[in-house]
């Protein structure tokens, strides 16, 4: 066990550290005089005297190692003082070996009885600062750590697991990559989950109770308003959730109504465009039989009507026969009425009135001036 | 003076106490507070895990840094047998130190990627001051260091038995897992569901548990609800005291942030630097080729030079 005055030390080093590595400079920079030759190592002794202190990786240890013996050379002249520092380059080196730890755990109780505990609690705060106190930093004292576990441990195996509910998983929860989060967090949920089943088995036979009731009712670690909160948050999430589906859905609908529309329209125009046709096949068929129409049917024009019924009935079947049918039969009706006149291949391609006898003769030759004023008289 | 005379006579009421059974009993009591200069969210993560632990007792920020001993008399004051101490620095880094309160062992920890309760919004709940299940990871065993901070776990989260303000019913676990050298602490709501409804939804892969439920008949299904807070720890430094003593772990991997931030800083600074001294270089460089007019190497003269050759 530690006593108080003790501790009360051991703190009073853990705040002085900066002195003592101050002194050590010190006590370097006069060595570095003394050697001015090696100005380069001096750098390297700088670097090994931060070395405890910031954070190198494993990999380091080799590095150091070289540089510890390349001061350790030095150090030889330079009095006891340096050995501090090899002390604490070597606690890099080596690892957790346990002999080695015992080596300077004794060297620890042996600093520690030069210093008189007395004097220290009585010391101001000055005054403490100038103490240079002998403490060796380890990397890892196994040694120290176990007897610190022993010191507070529980009597986990005698206890009943009601008094710690501590369970420990049989091996090593694994997790390749910490920054991958579904399967991290999932390997602890596991880990939890498994733990709870083991738990419950062994509560269980030690008859706690396990599950609550449903009508217990107590203060819980979440506040019903902060429960609240979570809730509105969860609903609010699934609308909005709900809200863009809804949404996404109505503008595929869109797209496609259009393409209804349109496919509606394009039909009813071609509808039309095949009404129209017919009509006009049939005015074509009948343009010389209209005048002459002795047949009833064709007078009341009986086939544009089954025609145009074969795809829909119209208004035309009620109507009866037809005015402006006939009139439109008569006079015609759409297409360009311009250049109707006008001769076109067909009319020019038109032999029926030509004669040759016609062409020759010229007909009668126009008499002359004098012969048509004779004429005249 | 007196601490030492609480021990013995807990001891001794222990000893009387425990007779019967003859060990010692889960006893503890944990002091929780704070350093000053914390932020919201730091003091929101301490109010959660107050809350979780009915052991505690919260106390007043601490107002200085350096002389954290004095919080080893203020257990005494409170009775408490642990610290958990919140040590805010710069307005933006954690430390967590867990200590064993009149002698030691302390570790200080750094904590990151913490997240409170309250902005997790997670829908797990439990009773407030039921006992936890602590879930320990294998690999707490594989180190000394290790399993000084398991048992320190296990006294602070852990609640004890006969705590005045526990609820008897267990509701919630805790889960302690060591990844990538860090601590990562998580907290689930035991939910259980009749076995019966389950069963009939689930996959012919998980027959085991509806096995044993129909053989127990109320056995239920047991699933895990996330209730918060997360967060992660990385130790860096085991004391042999009590916020004092000799260091008897210190973490080499450990990167304080402040240092990574100044190295950041660095680089950033360097980028100038390292483009004029390119400058420097390629001039030099240059000169020492000979193709700079002024300073320099001057080339030797050529006896095919037209300076030469039409001299």
């Amino acid at each position: 066990m530690v006593t108080k005055s003790k501790l009360k030390m051991a703190l009073a080093a853990e705040k002085q550290i900066d002195f003592k590595k101050l002194k050590l400079k010190k006590a370097q920079k006069a060595a570095r005089k003394q050697k001015a030759k090696k100005a380069g190592e001096g750098k390297e002794e700088k670097k090994v005297e931060g070395e405890w202190e910031d954070v190198d990786g494993g990999s380091d240890s080799e590095d150091e190692n070289a540089e510890v013996d390349e001061d350790e050379e030095e150090s030889e002249a330079e009095g006891p003082k340096k050995i501090d520092i090899e002390g604490i380059d070597e606690s890099d080196s080596d690892s957790s070996a346990g002999e080695n730890d015992q080596e300077q755990d004794d060297e620890d109780d042996e600093d520690e009885e030069d210093i008189p505990m007395s004097d220290l609690e009585d010391l101001d705060d000055e005054e403490k600062e100038d103490i240079i106190p002998h403490q060796r930093l380890t990397i890892n004292n196994t040694v120290a750590l176990t007897a610190a576990l022993k010191r507070i441990a529980l009597p986990i195996s005698k206890l009943p697991f009601s008094d710690h509910q501590s369970i420990t998983t049989s091996e090593k929860v694994s997790i390749p990559d910490v920054s991958d989060d579904l399967n991290r967090e999932l390997a602890f949920y596991s880990q939890s989950l498994s733990a709870v089943k083991e738990a419950r088995k062994l509560l269980k036979a030690e008859g706690v109770p396990f599950t609550r009731p449903t009508d217990y009712f107590a203060e819980m670690v979440k506040a019903d308003e902060h429960m609240a909160k979570i809730k509105a948050k969860l609903i609010s999430e699934a609308a909005s959730k709900k809200a863009s589906a809804e949404a996404r859905k109505q503008r595929d609908l869109k797209k496609f109504g259009k393409q209804v529309q349109v496919a509606k329209l394009q039909e009813r125009a071609k509808e039309t465009k095949q009404t129209m046709e017919k009509i006009k096949v049939l005015k074509r068929k009948r343009q010389g039989a209209d005048t002459d129409a002795t047949n009833e049917a064709d007078l009341f024009d009986v086939a544009v009507d089954d025609e145009i019924n074969s795809a829909k009935p119209s208004r035309k079947d009620r109507m009866g026969p037809n005015k402006r049918q006939k009139k439109d039969a008569k006079y015609g009706y759409g297409g360009k009425k311009r250049f109707a006149k006008s001769g076109d291949a067909m009319s020019s391609g038109d032999l029926r009135g030509f004669s040759a006898k016609k062409m020759k003769a010229g007909a009668k030759q126009r008499p002359g001036k004098s012969r048509r004023a004779g004429a005249k008289r | 003076m007196a601490s030492v005379y609480k021990s013995l006579s807990k001891t001794d009421g222990h000893k009387e106490e425990d007779s019967t059974n003859g060990v010692k009993k889960n006893k503890q009591r944990v002091l929780i507070l704070s350093s000053r200069g914390i932020t919201y969210r730091h003091r929101h993560l301490l109010n959660d895990i107050a809350s979780l632990l009915p052991h505690s007792r919260k106390d007043a920020k601490l107002d200085t840094k350096s002389k954290l001993y004095q919080l080893n008399e203020l257990a005494e004051l409170y009775n408490c047998n642990n610290v958990l101490f919140f040590e805010a620095r710069k307005g933006k880094d954690l430390y967590l130190w867990m200590s064993k309160a009149p002698n030691g062992p302390t570790v200080k920890m750094h904590m990151q990627n913490l997240h409170t309760m309250e902005e997790l919004h997670f829908t797990g709940n439990c009773l407030k001051g039921s006992r936890p299940i602590l879930s320990f990871d294998a690999s707490f065993d594989s180190a000394p260091h290790l399993r000084v901070l398991k048992e320190l776990f296990l006294h602070i989260f852990g609640v004890p038995k006969g705590a005045r303000k526990a609820k008897p019913f267990i509701d919630h676990v805790m889960g302690f897992t060591l990844a990538d050298g860090k601590i990562w602490i998580r907290n689930y709501q035991i939910s259980e569901t009749e076995a019966s409804a389950v069963s009939t939804s689930e996959t012919p892969g998980d027959e085991k548990p509806t096995v044993k439920a129909r053989e127990k008949g109320k056995e239920t299904e047991i699933s895990l609800v996330e209730i918060g807070p997360r967060f992660v720890l990385t130790p860096i430094v085991i004391q042999e005291g009590s916020f004092g003593g000799p260091i008897i772990y210190e973490n080499k991997e450990f990167v304080s942030p402040n240092q990574i931030r100044s190295e950041i800083r660095q680089k950033k600074a360097g980028r100038y630097n390292a483009r004029a001294e390119q400058s420097v270089e390629r001039l030099a460089k240059k000169g020492e080729l000979g193709l700079r007019t002024s300073g320099g190497r001057t080339k030797p003269r050529d006896a095919l030079d037209t300076a030469e050759l039409f001299a």
